[in-house]
């Protein structure tokens, strides 16, 4: 292949890889106005739960994970050690941990430098949209990390933009119309459409409970006591669960 | 309990959260192949966000900042809670269920 043959060769490559840059930006168009309402939402709650306007932008730009942020506002609130509020966010974050792993096998040829990048943009959004994508071989046979910059990027800048307005809308909203509450109903929002099966129903409520009852140990450590304990229960009944067979397995023609 | 965490605690904070949150995202994307998921700790890792948000959301919302906990049916941060709740059962619309949590919220505060 001669210079001119390579030449093509790149063009052509680049002008795929665009376009598949761009088929990924209209895949997540319909999914956009969620990460709008979510971005403004963090970014009111950052900012009403108490963190300086330049904090909220720094929290927002750098951590881009609106359950964690959520989580860390009313232990910030309530002056909480450091190390507990970390941890706590990152419990939070450890569903992504089994996205990671989903995603792998998708990526696995790329550099280190490209599937950490992804794995920067990669939010709940991004990757249930990547997963049905895949699922229905709808993904493009090449440049598929090009179709998941393209999803990822119209998330990021619309969260973002979001998430902006709403700290700067917030922070002009007196205190007194309470609106600092809204971090604690985003959380009940979080978590609601979460409680659709009997091990997560259990595992919260067992959680919820023993919050309350160890409530009085140092360092807000009953969190994490809570935390386990309610993963423990959880864990305990899908495992259960799923070596039964199906009740309905017997009656089925 | 002390003030707000603020100041260079809050940095590290934000430098703490971003930090775990970009491990968890890249965790098996940068690992090599021969790490794998172990299917119970996989089972536990989907649990775990639902169970500390419940375990930070319950006292929150009966304590906020008060000595004991605030049972009352009239408890007005409880309340906005239910009413939240009651429209996540039948609709996903987010900015609706902030919006019937923080009207329940203010009303309760208002009238009560």
């Amino acid at each position: 292949m001669g210079i001119d043959g390579e030449y093509r060769q790149l063009v052509t490559g680049n002008n795929e890889r665009r376009e598949a840059f761009r088929a990924g930006r209209r895949a997540i168009l319909h999914s956009l106005p969620g990460a709008a309402a979510w971005g403004v939402i963090s970014g009111v709650a950052m900012v009403k739960g108490g963190l300086p306007l330049p904090w909220a932008i720094l929290m927002s730009l750098t951590v881009y994970a609106g359950s964690a942020q959520l989580a860390a506002l009313p232990l910030i609130a309530a002056g909480a050690p450091l190390w507990v509020i970390v941890l706590t966010g990152l419990i939070t974050n450890l569903r992504f941990v089994i996205y990671s792993a989903a995603l792998r096998p998708y990526f696995a040829d790329l550099s280190a430098g490209r599937r950490a990048a992804l794995g920067f943009f990669m939010t709940d959004f991004t990757f249930a949209l990547f997963m049905r994508h895949a699922q229905l071989g709808t993904l493009p046979d090449r440049n598929r990390d090009a179709w998941f910059a393209g999803v990822c990027s119209n998330n990021w800048i619309t969260w973002q933009v979001c998430a902006m307005a709403g700290i700067v809308a917030g922070s002009r909203v007196p205190t007194e119309w309470g609106l600092e509450f809204t971090g604690t109903l985003a959380l009940v929002a979080l978590v609601g459409p979460a409680l659709n099966a009997r091990p997560v129903i259990v595992g919260a409520a067992v959680a919820a409970l023993v919050a309350l009852l160890v409530h009085d140990l140092p360092f807000r450590l009953g969190l994490f006591v809570a935390a386990i304990a309610g993963i423990a229960a959880a864990s305990f009944m899908d495992i259960r669960l799923s070596r039964e067979p199906p009740a309905d397995a017997a009656s089925t023609p | 309990m002390s003030g707000p965490v603020a100041g260079i605690g809050l940095a590290v904070v934000i430098v703490g959260l971003a930090l775990t949150t970009f491990l968890t995202r890249t965790s098996f994307l940068l690992a090599g192949s021969r790490l794998r998921l172990n299917y119970r700790v996989e089972v536990a890792l989907r649990y775990a966000p639902v169970c500390v948000l419940a375990a930070i959301i319950v006292p929150d919302v009966l304590l906020h900042g008060a000595a004991a906990f605030d049972f009352s049916p009239l408890n007005p941060r409880l309340l906005g809670v239910l009413a939240a709740g009651l429209w996540l059962s039948w609709s996903r619309n987010i900015l609706g269920c902030l919006a019937s949590g923080m009207l329940a919220y203010s009303l309760a505060r208002v009238l009560l």
